[in-house]
């Protein structure tokens, strides 16, 4: 097996690369290079700090200084005095809330009477230059009243006031949920063993290489336009229209090349609606580009998550019950954090069979930055928990944790216990694989005190079944036009973030139309010529968008088929499309032009364009919160790590990682293994080094705001990857394609923590794993005590009732049951 | 919160002469600037209380590696990348070049020196603990003359040092060390690049007979200064390593550091750490390797 990871090639399960219909694939699943790369490599993409407009002002946002205050009083007169500034706001000039959940919408663009969190923004300056700006904004003057800080989940569950904010369930708890799918105590009385164990994930940032910019232009009439760096322009556009108080017709939300997004821009954020504001005063474009201190403050990274995990197995380790409790840290802000929530509960059913399931859940506000989604959304803390509860479980039971989790996967084209329907299933063959190429049997309890490995396995969606808002809309459209000349433009609200999304549009629309993909343009994420896709988020754009392309490209091969047809007096089914050629398969020398087919086509129908569109299946849960977790697919990973830990300083090197993904199809091979090994360097920082951590004098102050004290990982720390991909085509994939933009990042964070225990036999039950944390355990084990670093329990809280739904295995249709009455 | 910098005056002096003299003549006015690695995030960062500065780089007389049969003399403007690929330094001097290659990352090798290094002061500092177990000296000079002193001696509390406002530092001088030395250096980081130290050690050690003839321990990161373990050292001298030894220097070290917590580790974590580390030193010296 080759050991050298560029070299090592691209592994197909099935060996042929046909679609379903048998035909051969000219486009899909070839590595071609990005649409979008020469522009990236050489510099030349327009990034949105890269625009310039004439007559340009600069806009600076006063921050605060206090974690939790009133504000008393805002003078602005010096800054507004200054010369070179042309306007200054404030909360009370931008007074209507926002927020990205219909159910939080607790965020103003500039705080109106209170701040939650250091750096929320109070005020805002828009000069002739940066400097002017800056010097202006320390010129206003605030005036704060103190309140208590609340800086933990454990103090935001035992103080109620001063509350954060006036709605959620009460205190300063934002929102708590209880479901509960089968007789739990049925399971835990089946099973052979029961294992409690508590974890805790501390919370991370996205760290993307461009920070966030924009610039915002309201012109001579009336109309706005706004440049942003944002993974979601039509969630921006619509927080616009609310916030400004503006017809959305009247503003265009253009979506520009995003130098990193990881969710850390899925946000509508305060800087985008201020830019708008201050352009409207002045008349004249403002941009915003914030430091790198202020993204550590915007964050919307990983929740910290507190986690308890009860699980009841038989002998054979397969699982009877599971009992699931988390605890979300969620800063000062609702951002995702419902949905967040749930997703901390909703994922743990997909990989094996849980015939029984409870989930508890908890979202605490508290002043610090607001968490929100990052890579894996909600789902990495409980995947991490509970792949390593499974591998606890498996050293009791005597079993290979491997052959275990393989005896149990959940079955393809099956319902779990809280109502998600799995489609393809690929885990087993992942696991399979890296159990091969990593010589598992050999290694996993057999190496020296030192050396170890550690297994895990997890799942993601590939998209959100429930759109944001409510709606019955498609949550992803195309629009396609054929130009006379053999040009085709492709139109598309979504926004490629890196992952190759405008790529993606381009290879499909080439395949169905024989095409060359760099024949296409591609024109993605302008709300003003484009149709609605609703974002780069939740894994969804790859199946989303490739299914609306499907869509619209059948159509206009079925237009240019008629045409053809008739000219060539041929039957429609007889065609076949390829290098760049309309023609009969039966006497390929017969046929036309690409670009004489649109003339024909054109001369037939008159200008040719057409649509696509996607609309995910309906759930089958029925219950309040079966929003979050259904999806058209999921995606499925496998990953072993191999570690060096050094027992002297309880440094962890991970040497090695053998990841098998579930695709379901590539698309183009080579962004899959790009995304999966950029997955596991992401996961490396989270096991191993990052965490969002601040100050403990209850001032809330994070403890390095920069590149320089928050440690990711370096080349030196990115260790080898051997990725397989596993292509079992999944019916709702177009061509059968599943994710692969979160999912490999999930598996990652457990295997090494599996492996650290398999090396130097002790557990370090909390992310990251640091040295310090290694040493601790070591120590421990060294004076007799449990081999173990990590919390010791959650807070008690009082659970609302919980929503019970009988399984499908017990004859449940997907809805609550009916709460009986209790007659005393 | 800003990615502004504030108004600032860089001027280039023409050789050293001109340099001194802008320390003479305005005392505390002028920060010297070398490779700047140091300076410039804390400029940016708004943590700089000074405004002018002049460029030292390009004076020849602060540059250079000299070599006698009793020392190895480097100029302050050493830069990290020349540390690490001079043949008599990765012969002799192999925990400087150790220090060297696990400083910052590539571009603040090229950039940053050994002078700004010892300048700067910083307990984290790499170079340093190294610089301590070679037992180096340091030439300070001013326009009123040069002197050396004791790099020992250097250091007085958390970023002073005896340097003077009018001085710089001109050369740093190493004896070679014996043959016969053994040399032990480990910093520990967060990660192997770019990652100031949780904990960084050099010891030079020799034996005679089975028994300490001479040793020197220096750490990094465990109290306000870099710090020369003369206690550690005394408890050592002259005796054999076994494991009462080990023992006996454990201990002595325990009490002989004061490491803190701070944003990148605990005190609890680097004791630990620096004992283990010395352990590991003193029974590869028992060991003979």
């Amino acid at each position: 097996m080759a050991t050298n990871k560029n070299s090592n090639g691209f592994r197909r399960n099935d060996g042929n690369n046909a679609d379903a219909n048998g035909k051969d694939l000219k486009v899909v699943g070839k590595p071609f290079r990005k649409v979008d790369a020469r522009a990236k490599c050489t510099g030349q993409t327009k990034f949105a700090d890269d625009i310039v407009l004439p007559r340009m002002l600069y806009a600076k946002l006063l921050r605060s200084h206090e974690p939790h205050a009133i504000i008393k009083s805002i003078d602005t007169s010096k800054a507004e005095a200054l010369p070179g500034v042309l306007a200054v706001i404030t909360g009370k000039d931008l007074p209507i809330p926002y927020g990205i959940l219909p159910v939080s919408q607790d965020e103003h663009p500039l705080c109106v009477d209170r701040v939650r969190f250091i750096g929320d923004p109070v005020a805002a300056v828009a000069a002739i230059d940066e400097d002017t700006a800056f010097e202006a904004m320390n010129l206003i003057e605030v005036e704060y009243e103190k309140l208590q800080t609340i800086t933990s989940i454990e103090e935001a569950v035992l103080i109620d006031e001063p509350r954060i904010h006036d709605y959620g369930e009460g205190g300063n708890v934002h929102k708590s949920v209880h479901l509960e799918f089968g007789d739990l105590d049925e399971g835990f009385a089946q099973a052979d063993l029961v294992r409690e164990d508590v974890f805790f994930y501390e919370g991370n940032t996205h760290l993307p290489m461009e920070q966030h910019a924009a610039v915002a232009h309201y012109d001579s009439d009336d109309k706005l336009t706004l440049w942003t760096s944002t993974q979601t322009p039509h969630y921006v556009h619509r927080a616009l229209a609310k916030t400004l108080g503006m017809r959305a017709a009247h503003i265009r939300v253009i979506a520009t090349p995003n130098g990193g997004g990881f969710g850390g821009k899925s946000d509508p954020f305060n800087h985008e609606i201020v830019v708008c504001e201050l352009s409207r005063r002045t008349r004249r474009p403002v941009k915003v580009t914030l430091t790198r201190e202020e993204v550590f403050y915007c964050h919307r990274g990983r929740h910290p998550v507190l986690m308890k995990i009860k699980t009841g197995v038989k002998k054979d380790g397969a699982i009877t019950a599971m009992d699931f409790e988390s605890f979300l840290d969620g800063g000062a802000y609702g951002s995702y954090g419902v949905a967040s929530t749930f997703y901390t509960g909703a994922l743990q059913t997909v990989t094996y069979d849980v015939p029984r399931y409870r989930f508890k859940g908890l979202r605490a506000f508290t002043n610090k930055p607001p968490c929100g989604p990052k890579r894996g959304h909600g789902t990495p803390q409980p995947r991490f928990g509970l792949e390593v509860q499974l591998d606890k479980l498996a050293e009791e039971l005597k079993l290979d944790p491997a052959e275990m989790r393989l005896k149990h996967l959940a079955p393809p084209n099956s319902v779990t216990a809280n109502y998600l329907r799995i489609g393809s299933m690929g885990l087993g063959k992942c696991i399979e694989k890296v159990v091969k190429g990593s010589d598992w049997k050999n290694k996993h309890r057999k190496l020296p005190f030192g050396k170890g490995v550690g297994l895990a396995c997890s799942s993601y969606i590939c998209g959100a079944g429930l759109p944001i808002y409510w709606n019955n809309m498609p949550h992803s459209g195309v629009q396609l036009a054929l130009d006379r000349q053999g040009g085709v433009r492709i139109q598309c609200g979504s926004i490629d973030i890196g992952q190759g999304s405008d790529s993606i549009l381009a290879y499909i629309v080439a395949e169905v139309l024989g095409i060359d993909p760099f024949d296409i343009r591609v024109l993605t994420a302008d709300t003003d010529l484009t149709p609605v896709d609703l974002g780069s988020y939740s894994s969804r754009v790859t199946l989303m968008t490739g299914n609306a392309a499907l869509q619209a490209a059948e159509r206009a091969r079925e237009l240019l088929s008629i045409a053809v047809a008739e000219k060539l007096c041929t039957p429609v089914e007889n065609l076949s499309f390829a290098d760049r050629r309309v023609f009969d398969v039966e006497n390929p020398e017969t046929g036309v032009t690409f670009a004489e087919a649109v003339v024909l086509a054109e001369s037939k129908f008159g200008t040719i364009g057409t649509v696509g569109s996607y609309t995910p299946p309906r759930s089958p849960g029925k219950f309040k919160g079966a929003g979050v977790g259904p999806s058209p697919a999921y995606s499925y990973s496998a990953a072993i790590a191999e570690v060096d830990v050094d027992a002297e300083t309880g440094f962890v090197t991970v040497e090695r990682v053998w990841i098998g993904h579930d695709i379901g199809r590539s698309i183009n091979p080579m962004l899959v293994m790009g995304q999966v090994e950029g997955g596991v360097y992401m996961g490396l920082g989270e096991a191993l080094m990052e965490e969002m951590i601040y100050r403990a004098n209850r001032n809330a102050v994070h403890k390095f705001p920069s590149m320089l004290e928050y440690k990711s990982p370096t080349t030196l720390e990115m260790c080898d990857v051997l990725t397989y991909l596993v292509e079992d085509a999944d019916p709702n994939g177009p061509f059968g394609a599943k994710e692969v933009g979160q999912g490999p990042l999930l598996p990652v964070m457990p295997a090494v923590a599996n492996a650290v225990y398999d090396a130097v036999g002790v557990r370090v039950d909390e992310v990251p794993i640091t040295p310090e944390k290694v040493l601790a355990a070591l120590r421990a084990k060294a004076r007799g005590k449990e081999a173990r670093f990590g919390p010791t329990g959650v807070p008690a809280v009082e659970w609302p009732d919980a929503l019970k739904v009988l399984t499908p295995a017990e004859g449940g249709d997907g809805k609550e049951m009916p709460r009986v009455a209790v007659h005393s | 919160m800003r990615a502004y910098l504030p108004g600032y005056e860089l001027v280039v002096p023409r050789d050293l002469a001109e340099a001194l003299a802008l320390l003479r003549d305005e005392p505390g006015a002028w920060k010297p600037f070398a490779g700047g690695t140091d300076l410039m995030v804390l400029f940016e960062a708004g943590r700089l209380a000074h405004r002018k500065f002049f460029s030292i780089l390009q004076l020849p007389e602060l540059r250079g590696v000299e070599e006698t049969s009793e020392h190895v003399t480097l100029g302050a403007l050493t830069t990290y990348t020349e540390v690490q690929r001079h043949a008599t330094l990765r012969r002799e001097f192999p925990m400087l070049c150790r220090a060297a290659r696990e400083t910052g990352g590539v571009a603040i090798q090229n950039r940053g020196t050994l002078g700004g290094n010892i300048a700067n002061a910083s307990p984290a500092a790499d170079s340093p603990p190294a610089l301590l177990a070679y037992d180096a000296q340091l030439e300070l000079i001013s326009a009123a003359g040069s002197r050396w002193v004791a790099y020992g001696d250097f250091h007085t509390g958390y970023k002073q040092t005896v340097m003077r406002p009018d001085e710089l530092v001109a050369r740093i001088r190493c004896p070679r060390p014996s043959t016969n030395a053994k040399q032990y250096a480990r910093k520990v980081g967060t990660r192997r690049a770019q990652a100031i130290s949780k904990i960084c050690f050099a010891g030079l050690a020799e034996m005679f007979d089975g028994r300490v003839a001479e040793i020197r321990l220096a750490f990094g990161s465990v109290a306000p200064t870099v710090v020369r373990c003369r206690r550690t050292e005394a408890v050592l001298s002259g005796q054999k390593i076994d494991a009462a030894t080990i023992r006996a220097a454990r201990s002595e070290l325990a009490v002989e550091i004061a490491p803190i917590d701070d944003v990148r580790s605990t005190a609890g974590y680097r004791l630990r750490v620096a004992l283990n580390v010395l352990e590991e030193f003193l029974s590869r010296l028992a060991a003979n390797e």
